[in-house]
């Protein structure tokens, strides 16, 4: 049979099947487009630095200010008030001058002059020497491997801090620059190593400061001849006397770049804000490279590992993205960061699978039916109060509650369960030997919500005169003078609570109906052979619904894994690795949504967040596979979810 | 033989169960008790106590809360003095034993004003239109608020011209900037043209603006001198006051009166005070447009899903990996979501469509920025899922026989499923909706990345060229709780109205969800056979 209207009609068929199929697969491709598409935005970071050799040098560099290490001399401009310059003398003796400009009232200009000697006695030969951009700290290191920091900032002498033995082996120490920032020292040695040093305290040797390693940084080809700071980021040039130049990062302690000069390098100098790199060689001959080095600052290292950060006395995971100046260093650490998201989770799952799965079971096994069809909306009407509402609540009424009522919620962890244990124990003659008892069956909860409630209450109650009898009158400066614990409002209780609340209902719908829908035969067998109702429950029901009950642990834990709102409005979102429940915690999630407002598009912060929500989407596609995986395999069990 | 010993057969354990959703209840309760107890008394207009203190002086304000140390038993209580412009705080504790007398006088007045919040004080002086002095009563002074008010509104007519001439002259300064873009040279002349047209509208809008800040002007004139308990005075334009009661004065009649303008205010009128006073009317029509707009996107591809998944796909290895990738989208945090928005949605296409359509306006952004059409597109993709699960469920519902009746009269599958399947199934894909659009409300952090903004000067759908704006960035009230909580300077001040805006979330949520979900269940028990 063949009529166009057939034709037609059967043509329409196919083109829907051939559209639906393909609307019915973007899902999939929609998934997959959004894992590619943020890892793109995130995989700039982990590229290879490039450089590009110009061929001409451009005519702006040529005579870009040169500071060359060698020289006798080094002097820095303190900006409006003066200028102050190292000279090396003959004899192993620095000489330092000060000019200083003021200004007097009538608008003369009066320079002072002023030039004192460093006359210390010193471990070996100078062989190389650095005075600090800013002027305050004059380094110097000797032929034997020593080094040596002078405070300059004092007004008419310089004061000898210390003098370190570097390296043990005496070797020559070549060269010395001071890293961006001032801060952190790096030298370069006569067997090609480099180093970086930063004043560190050391319990139990006075109030300074002492010079520390605290890098080493991929070797150089040769004896390090010059080492240069780069304006733009804690990286340093590294040259030696072949002309390989060699870019490192301090804080990741990585090799960036190698470059051949392929002559002998005198000079160099980093020009256009760190983006290009210019030396001269001894015969005047320049060379000049475009450098293209994004996220120097990041290195699998720096993101997951333990580092020794500038102002810090020893390595440690540090989440801070920004500071007040520019020549900061960045600490993009996120253990902090999975750190609490993991304790966020872990607390809120403590809390919240105990009660939504033994509130399940009862709901599905023992709960009368009537009963059943309204508490279950109930729960499911919890489980669409948006994540907002349930945050404003932790953060702007829960957590001060608990600030006043410490004590009482202590108190009620005991006071509650114990109030439950007796109206159990009363609950028994009841339950055995009156008709109330068999009728109630069913309904035992709705008996037990004014238990709770009075357990509550009691607690509340005595906690006053137990905080003003045991604890002073405040828990909480108890706690901090006598335990050393530091209450922060916004804690990890309140956390545990909040997360809790917002997991408790996708937990309890799921395993709920998992438990509910193993066929009634088996509990009817059990129950028939004599089983009690709660025998049947834990030892039949349970174990055969078992994947449905993981899945739904498991959904829930992906959920509170990428809750942001709660974790963001209910912590003080501090990013530290502290297990305290009294403390605040950052999540991942939670730190996205701080922090992007302030990335600069295609900036490592940009792309280290981007990189946060790969890891998030990551994680919980692994717990939403395996939760789904799991449930099909429940659901072909039992023909029906 | 069955066990008879109460613990050994685990009735305890029965009884611990049900204790533990003892507890789930108790706390959605106490959120929902919460709520309703701090939003539904902030409309009511508390009565003005007066106090005067040992120390001789005086306050007055509203009695908010009473505390009593636990230790020392000193009681206190806070009061809610207003007049922020005057103390610099809105709140203040008083100790009892401070107290000497206090009364409630009768000719208080609550000022609620445009800016500085409340005022609390007494009528000292009135001048009247043309700022002669007049009797400072009530009658006066309601007359003359009125008639100031009037006047006021009177001028929004220059106001709307002066907004539509503004309109116009931004669409001047474009329409010059993309020919300049194109070639200053080749343009000149059409682009002198246009200058002369925008000087001339820049003049007529001076001439307006002058005009309205002189009518302005002559309205201030208009004022009332209050003093505070203290004795303190303050002169007062009427402009300046919304809205003015003599609370101890009122009947629960007048009372309940303000209440519902007060409901009125906050459903249909802008913010006041950086959002802390006021009405919500554009977050709640900017969280309406989006949500209505992310309709558009997420249920025709998530219906269309479920029919593949129910109606087309075989059982087997694909449709298990779709399964997956719809459960994934379900799982997936929805900060990620807000991530990818921003990458992909707002610079990745909206930085193209600015290259390509607004090449003139770089580096400002048109569609290179969040707005509420990226805003609903991420949440699309979020609450597809919700659809996909409640029309496959809807689906599956309809029993096996009526699609083969229909295939054997000879409907194609197509026709089976437009004619005999989705018509059945509309009830469940309406429940999907619902509930797609319950969860898209209450989500805020994607949000944040994409286009919400704290305040928005214009709405997304308005009467201007091309009417809706879908570059706009808008507000939400999820966003609105969020800030105004959290980002507010004051925020002991603000929270009252946090606490309404939360149970007017909460309410559209719940009341949509509910909705929903009883319209399933109704379905469930239609379509599902009994098993036993």
């Amino acid at each position: 049979m063949s009529t166009p209207v057939v034709d037609k009609s059967r043509r329409n068929d196919r083109l829907a099947a051939w559209l639906i199929k393909a609307a019915g697969l973007m899902v999939i491709v929609a998934v997959i487009g959004i894992l590619l598409l943020i890892a793109r935005v995130a995989l700039p970071l982990f590229f290879a630095p490039g450089a590009e050799r110009l061929a001409q040098v451009p005519t702006e560099l040529q005579d870009a200010v040169v500071v060359e290490q060698g020289a006798a001399r080094q002097t820095r401009e303190l900006g409006e008030t003066g200028s102050i310059s190292v000279e090396l003398l003959p004899g192993n003796q620095l000489a330092v001058q000060r000019s200083s400009k003021q200004i007097d009232l009538l608008g003369n200009e009066k320079v002072s002059e002023q030039r004192y000697q460093l006359t210390d006695r010193l471990p070996g030969p100078i062989s190389v020497f650095w005075l600090g951009r800013k002027g305050q700290n004059l380094y110097a290191g000797t032929g034997n491997g020593w080094l040596v920091r002078w405070d300059l900032s004092g007004d008419d002498q310089g004061r000898l801090v210390e003098t370190v033995e570097a390296f043990t082996d005496h070797r020559r120490i070549t060269a010395l620059t001071t890293v961006l920032g001032d801060t952190s020292l790096a030298v370069g040695d006569a067997k090609g190593e480099i180093t970086t040093w930063m004043p560190v305290t050391t319990p139990g040797k006075g109030e300074d400061k002492q010079l520390t390693l605290v890098h080493q940084l991929p070797k150089s080809t040769g004896p390090v001849q010059l080492l240069l700071a780069s304006p733009r980021d804690k990286s340093l040039a590294a040259i030696d006397s072949q002309g390989t130049i060699r870019l490192v990062h301090m804080t990741t302690e990585r090799l960036l770049l190698t470059l051949v000069a392929g002559m002998p390098v005198k000079t160099a100098v980093f020009a256009d804000r760190g983006r290009q790199l210019l030396v001269t060689a001894d015969n005047g001959q320049q060379a000049a490279w475009k450098l293209s080095i994004p996220h120097p600052e990041i290195s699998f290292s720096t993101l997951f590992g333990k580092v020794w950060y500038e102002g810090y006395n020893k390595p440690e995971y540090v989440w801070q993205s920004s500071a007040a100046t520019d020549d900061f260093e960045p600490k993009l650490s996120l253990v902090p960061l999975i750190f609490g998201t993991f304790k966020a989770t872990l607390f809120a799952m403590l809390f919240a699978v105990p009660l939504a799965l033994l509130g399940a079971v009862y709901t599905s096994q023992f709960m009368a039916p009537a009963l059943k069809g309204r508490v279950k909306p109930a729960v499911e009407i919890m489980a669409a109060v948006p994540s907002v509402v349930v945050g404003f609540l932790a953060g702007l009424w829960l957590a001060p509650l608990m600030d006043k009522h410490l004590l009482g919620l202590f108190l009620a962890t005991v006071m509650v369960p114990a109030m439950l244990l007796a109206a159990i124990v009363a609950w028994r003659p009841l339950a055995e030997q009156t008709r109330i008892g068999r009728s109630l069956k069913g309904y035992e909860f709705l008996g037990l919500l004014p238990v709770v409630l009075l357990g509550l209450w009691l607690s509340g109650q005595l906690a006053v005169p137990l905080e003003a009898s045991l604890f002073g009158g405040d828990l909480k400066q108890w706690l901090y003078s006598i335990l050393g614990v530091r209450y922060d409002q916004r804690n990890s209780i309140v956390i545990a609570i909040a997360l809790g609340f917002a997991v408790i209902p996708i937990i309890f719908t799921i395993a709920e109906d998992a438990l509910s829908n193993v066929p009634r035969n088996l509990s009817a067998a059990s129950l028939a052979l004599g089983a009690s109702r709660w025998q049947t429950a834990w030892r039949v029901v349970l174990p055969s619904a078992l994947p449905g009950v993981f899945s739904a642990i498991m959904i829930g834990f992906g959920r509170a894994v990428g809750e942001t709102m709660i974790v963001l409005m209910a912590t003080g979102n501090t990013p530290i690795t502290s297990w305290s429940l009294f403390n605040g915690l950052r999540s991942l999630a939670a730190n996205i949504a701080v922090e992007i407002p302030e990335a600069p598009l295609g900036g490592t912060l940009y792309r280290t967040l981007f990189l946060s929500a790969v890891l998030l989407f990551v994680l919980t596609f692994i717990i939403n596979t395996a939760a789904e995986l799991l449930r099909q395999r429940f659901r072909k069990k039992y023909g029906r979810y | 033989m069955p066990v008879n010993n109460y613990w050994k057969r685990g009735e305890p354990m029965v009884l611990a169960a049900g204790a533990t959703l003892a507890v789930i209840l108790i706390m959605t309760l106490t959120l929902m008790a919460v709520i309703l107890g701090n939003s539904l008394g902030y409309f009511w207009v508390k009565g003005l106590v007066r106090y005067k203190l040992t120390d001789g002086s005086y306050t007055m304000g509203q009695h908010t809360a009473t505390e009593r140390h636990a230790l020392t038993d000193v009681k206190r209580l806070q009061l809610k003095v207003g007049n922020r412009d005057l103390y610099a705080q809105d709140f203040r504790w008083v100790d009892y034993s401070e107290i000497a007398e206090q009364d409630h006088p009768k000719d208080a007045y609550l000022l609620e004003r445009n800016e500085h919040g409340n005022f609390f004080g007494f009528l000292k002086e009135l001048k009247g239109l043309d700022g002669a002095p007049v009797n400072a009563d009530y009658a006066n002074l309601t007359r003359l608020h009125r008639e100031v008010l009037a006047k006021r509104d009177g001028l929004q007519a220059i106001k709307d011209e002066m907004s539509s001439l503004n309109q116009s002259s931004e669409r001047l300064r474009l329409k010059i900037q993309k020919l300049e873009y194109r070639g200053a040279e080749a343009n000149g002349v059409a682009i002198a043209a246009l200058n002369e047209q925008r000087a001339t509208l820049t003049a007529t809008f001076d001439r307006l603006n002058e005009q309205l800040n002189q009518r302005q002007t002559e309205l201030a004139v208009t004022a009332a001198v209050f003093s505070d308990a203290a004795g303190t005075t303050k002169e007062l334009p009427l402009l300046e006051i919304v809205r003015f009661y003599q609370p101890n004065q009122m009947s629960v009649l007048a009372k309940s009166g303000a209440y519902l303008t007060k409901i009125r205010e906050l459903l249909f009128d802008d913010p006041r005070e950086s959002n802390t006073e006021g009405g919500l009317f554009p977050a709640i029509f900017g969280t309406v447009m989006m949500v209505l707009l992310m309709s558009v996107f997420s249920l025709p591809f998530g219906v269309i899903a479920a029919i593949y998944l129910r109606e087309y796909a075989k059982e087997g290895t694909l449709v298990q990996l779709v399964r997956i990738a719809v459960n994934n989208l379900a799982g997936v945090p929805s900060i990620v979501y807000g991530v990818f928005g921003l990458g992909f949605f707002v610079y990745g296409i909206g930085g193209s469509l600015d290259k390509l359509f607004f090449p003139e306006r770089l580096p400002t952004p048109v569609f290179g920025t969040g707005g509420i059409l990226w805003a609903s597109l991420t949440l699309a993709l979020l609450t597809v899922p919700v659809v996909i699960v409640a029309t496959e469920e809807s689906l599956a519902s309809i029993p096996k026989g009526i699609r083969e009746g229909s295939l054997a009269l000879g409907a194609t599958k197509f026709q089976t499923l437009t004619r005999v399947l989705l018509p059945m199934a509309t009830p469940g894909i309406m429940t999907g909706l619902v509930l797609s659009m319950a969860r898209a409300v209450g989500e805020v952090a994607p949000l944040m990345l994409v286009g919400v903004v704290k305040l928005a000067p214009t709405l997304p759908l308005d009467g201007q060229f091309p009417f809706f704006h879908m570059d706009r960035k808008f507000m939400h009230l999820g966003f609105h709780i969020f800030d105004v909580g959290f980002q507010s300077p004051n925020v002991e001040a603000a929270k009252p109205m946090v606490y309404v805006t939360t149970l007017l979330l909460l309410l559209i949520v719940v009341a949509a969800s509910g909705l929903a979900i009883r319209f399933r269940n109704q379905m469930r028990r239609k379509y599902t056979t009994s098993h036993f």
